[in-house]
């Protein structure tokens, strides 16, 4: 990206020169500041980026200061061995990090846990300090021999590490994977069902931050040269988060200026007014928590955006051309460099023989409490197959599917994908064997584009990259096809957000296709859709079916519908299989009038 | 010796169980995790410090701390939360941010440094054979009555049923024509109310500064988290906890007396099949 590097370079000089300006007193402020504003990048790409709020930050910064604070003070000294120190510090830090994700990312844990854990952190830590007695300097801090380095050297130093932090964090949020961060944080339930281990990144994502975090710590001990616990404490864990809030939470550069800029002005005016200062920082956290809760950059950005906006167009009375060519070259250039090409459609699935059922479910049941929806449910399906599962509401049509995608769903019996048992597998899990699900309601990603959703989804199949943003995405073939007849090709660069339901639908129908599955789970997929728009996915189903030996299930309950596409038919009632058999014959039997026409059966 | 660890264990569980009280209502009504409920322990905790001020009888900062907790309640909702209810997670940023402001309004009049207030009784009693404080007894016993209070508004009063449909399902008794936003707004005055009184119960136990709220909100979040939304089980989990607090501080060291509770509630929390 041309653009953001010029903007690096252009910083980076600015620090550079900066010192001809600034006096030693706003530079000493200033690395002090840009410290700081390294933690508060942890806090952001944790937070404002994959949706963990975390309190705790503070903690990794204090096993930086700490680290270093008592092996120079007790064990080492010279350049070299501190910087051994600092890597171990950061390797310590993110030992702690990758515990504290494991306690925290399990599969079925609430947001607020993890807020819970983290904000126990700072609390062990700093008892932890004060009951170290001298050894740790308890209250009154542990004072360091400072290195031989100059106040001028310190602000290049800090300022050159932030730029660095935040140069590496900007490539890695803009490349493909920093897309699953914001899928994550949008909707993490649906990225397990893309069959992606959540808990995995999550976890060393809290690792990777825990050890950046410390890295600042460390710097800034060496720079103030002396430990406090207060820099491991939970109230500087929570400063690090309003200033995140203040900035603008999800933008990097928020962050990084809401940080130096309370600091700055903090010691500059609270010297003289210090609890005036920190009132009116209270009272500005809780205004932009109400009114603007993406916080003071985005909505700067808005606003200037919006004045350019309005000048181009004033320019554009006059001279239509320029004010045109200056509006299109603000709009991104994705459109232009994405491309689709369709991939060979998966090959087949190893271990898969083919006559023999690709899905096989003996003597399922599931109980909530005392009430039975399903019972005793024995179904095979073999590759080709589009089974249509009917029935009334309340009949268990859901929880079979679900239990087909997650294994830890049901209450007894067996399901075997591809001859394995899915035992109790997550869905992450299950469709590593080939079992994809499609939700009832449409479930996107709402702040990501179209395309990103798709890429997201794909990401399961193909290698993501952790630095690199692709501009083309290979989807197989049944997929695009889905996108097409959708009309989704031309709403590619629209936020998922902005979508029709039935594009939703659609957009969700392409994603769990893009994962190339054997087995395809669709709850209601035509829901929502037009005349049209069903009819072009039921043909893409019934091609996916025959030309891709895909096995289908699919819940509808438009019997017409599933007339047209199923080969088989599935009807439930009560938790109970009543019908299994092929089409045309099944859909004529004496329950499906009953339950579809209502009274009149008899004996 | 034995005796008195005991009064230890009941007295403490009853003390965490009046602090936690006011936000376990306000969590379970409202559904927000209610971190300014520190800064309203420091209020009531300062309504002692200026009731002992003025020389008044130390029992009259208990109604002063309530009143004022209420006032500065009915003001941070109407002005505040209110408009955060559809963003939960935002509500924990908003009631920080609040705590930082009040604790900063605390410090700017009354400064950083330690204020005692008075006791209301400071007498010891003679409790199975043990001398133990008798202001800890009360507490033990206002613990109760507290509790029983609060169980019996929700039990049997009007307010307290329509409140209990509120937890249950909000939007279904929305539905049915209840003033959710109403019962709200009680709620969150009746949990900062009770917070300040809290503090103010407090004040004899400890030293009174601005950020005296922090750690017992910390406990408090933890109980209150572990408890889920049931006045029993807040008792059973200030028991259990408190419990283990004052045997692990007594036994092993103070330090890790003091995280008891954290990282007990932490290892429940995630072993607990019941996810929150």
């Amino acid at each position: 990206m041309p653009s953001s590097a010029r903007y690096f370079v252009l910083l980076a000089v600015l620090l550079a020169a900066s010192p001809l300006v600034l006096g030693e007193y706003a530079q000493q402020i200033l690395s002090q500041a840009f410290f700081f504003a390294i933690a508060a990048v942890t806090v952001d790409l944790l937070w404002g980026y994959t949706g963990i709020l975390t309190f705790g930050q503070s903690a990794f910064f204090g096993v930086g200061v700490y680290t270093v604070a008592i092996a120079l003070a007790y064990y080492v000294e010279g350049t070299l061995a501190t910087a051994a120190v600092v890597l171990g510090a950061m390797a310590a830090a993110a030992l702690i990090g990758a515990a504290v994700g494991w306690l925290s990312f399990f599969d079925r844990a609430s947001p607020i846990y993890v807020a819970i854990v983290t904000l126990a952190l700072p609390v062990v830590f700093t008892q932890v300090i004060l009951s170290g007695g001298a050894y740790t300097g308890s209250s009154s801090g542990l004072p360091i021999p400072p290195p031989a380095i100059s106040i001028m050297q310190w602000y290049w130093i800090s300022g050159g590490l932030l730029l660095l932090v935040a140069m590496v964090s900007y490539v890695f949020v803009s490349s493909d994977a920093g897309r699953i961060l914001v899928a994550i944080r949008e909707n993490e339930e649906r990225c397990r069902y893309l069959g992606l281990r959540t808990s995995g990144l999550k976890i060393r994502l809290m690792a990777a931050c825990s050890a950046v975090a410390a890295l600042a710590g460390a710097c800034y001990v060496l720079f103030g040269s002396v430990a406090a616990h207060s820099y491991g404490d939970f109230v500087f864990g929570t400063e690090l988060v309003v200033w995140t809030a203040l900035g603008g939470r999800g933008t990097l550069v928020g962050p990084i200026l809401g940080t130096v800029g309370v600091n700055y002005v903090s010691a500059v005016l609270g010297g003289n007014l210090p609890f005036v200062w920190l009132l009116f920082v209270g009272f500005a956290f809780v205004l932009i928590v109400v009114y603007l809760p993406q916080g003071l950059v985005p909505a700067l950005g808005s606003v200037l955006s919006r004045v350019t906006r309005a000048a181009v167009s004033r320019e554009g009375g006059r001279g239509a051309v320029a004010g045109a060519g200056r509006a299109r070259a603000a709009t991104p250039q994705v459109r232009a460099a994405a491309s689709m090409r369709a991939t060979r459609p998966g090959e087949a699935t190893p271990g898969a023989e083919p006559g023999a059922p690709v899905l096989e479910l003996r003597q399922v049941s599931k109980r909530y409490g005392s009430l039975q929806v399903l019972e005793g449910v024995n179904v095979q399906a073999r590759r080709g197959e589009v089974v249509g599962i009917v029935g009334p509401n309340g009949a268990g049509k859901t929880t079979l599917l679900r239990c087909i995608a997650d294994g830890r769903e049901r209450s007894s019996g067996d399901i075997l994908v591809n001859g394995r048992h899915i035992a109790g597998l997550p869905p992450q899990a299950c469709v590593a064997l080939g079992v994809s699900r499609k939700f009832q309601t449409p479930n996107v990603f709402d702040a990501l584009s179209v395309l990103d959703c798709l890429r997201v989804a794909r990401s399961y199949r193909a290698p993501t990259s952790w630095w690199r943003r692709s501009h083309t995405l290979e989807l197989p073939e049944p997929a695009l096809r889905t996108v097409q007849v959708s009309g989704l090709l031309s709403l590619l660069d629209e936020p998922a957000a902005h979508l029709s339901h039935g594009a939703k639908q659609a957009l969700e129908l392409a994603m769990v296709l893009a994962l190339e599955p054997a087995v395809l789970l669709l709850d209601e997929p035509t829901a929502g859709l037009t005349r049209e728009e069903r009819a072009a996915i039921g043909g893409v189903l019934t091609e996916l079916a025959q030309s891709h030996r895909l096995c289908i299930l699919l819940i509808e309950h438009d019997l017409d519908f599933v007339r047209e596409i199923s080969t088989r038919l599935v009807v439930l009632h009560m938790g109970r299989v009543l019908v299994d058999g092929p089409l045309p014959e099944a859909a004529e039997s004496e329950v499906i009038r009953t339950i579809y026409v209502g009274g009149g059966a008899r004996p | 010796m034995f005796t008195t660890q005991l009064l230890d264990v009941v007295t403490t569980a009853g003390v965490l169980y009046i602090v936690a009280l006011g936000l376990l209502i306000v969590y379970g009504v409202l559904k927000i995790i209610n971190l300014a409920h520190g800064a309203f322990l420091a209020v009531g905790a300062y309504a002692g410090v200026v009731t002992t001020g003025l020389g008044w009888n130390p029992w009259t900062a208990l109604l002063l701390a309530f009143v004022i907790g209420v006032a500065l309640a009915a003001l941070v909702e109407w002005r505040v939360l209110r408009r955060l209810y559809a963003r939960p997670l935002d509500t924990i940023l908003a009631t920080w941010g609040l705590n930082i402001i009040v604790v900063q309004l605390i410090t700017l009049y009354f400064g950083r440094e330690i204020r005692f207030a008075e006791s209301a009784i400071g007498r010891a009693v003679s409790v199975g054979g043990a001398t133990y404080s008798e202001y800890r007894m009360v507490l033990l016993l206002l613990a109760v009555i507290l509790g029983v209070a609060v169980w019996l508004v929700t039990q049997r009063t009007q307010i307290g049923i329509v409140a209990r449909a509120v937890i249950m399902n909000e939007e279904l008794a929305q539905a049915l024509g209840i003033n959710t936003r109403l019962v709200r707004f009680m709620t969150f005055c009746l949990g900062a109310g009770l917070a300040a009184l809290a503090g103010a119960l407090l004040t004899p136990l400890i030293s009174v500064h601005p950020n005296l709220g922090v750690p017992w909100l910390i406990n408090a979040f933890m109980l209150v988290l572990v408890a889920g939304v049931s006045l029993a089980n807040l008792a059973l989990a200030a028991l259990v906890l408190g419990g283990a607090q004052v045997l692990v501080s007594s036994y092993g060291n103070p330090v890790l007396g003091s995280l008891t509770i954290v990282i007990l509630a932490v290892v429940i929390l995630r072993f607990r099949t019941i996810t929150i």
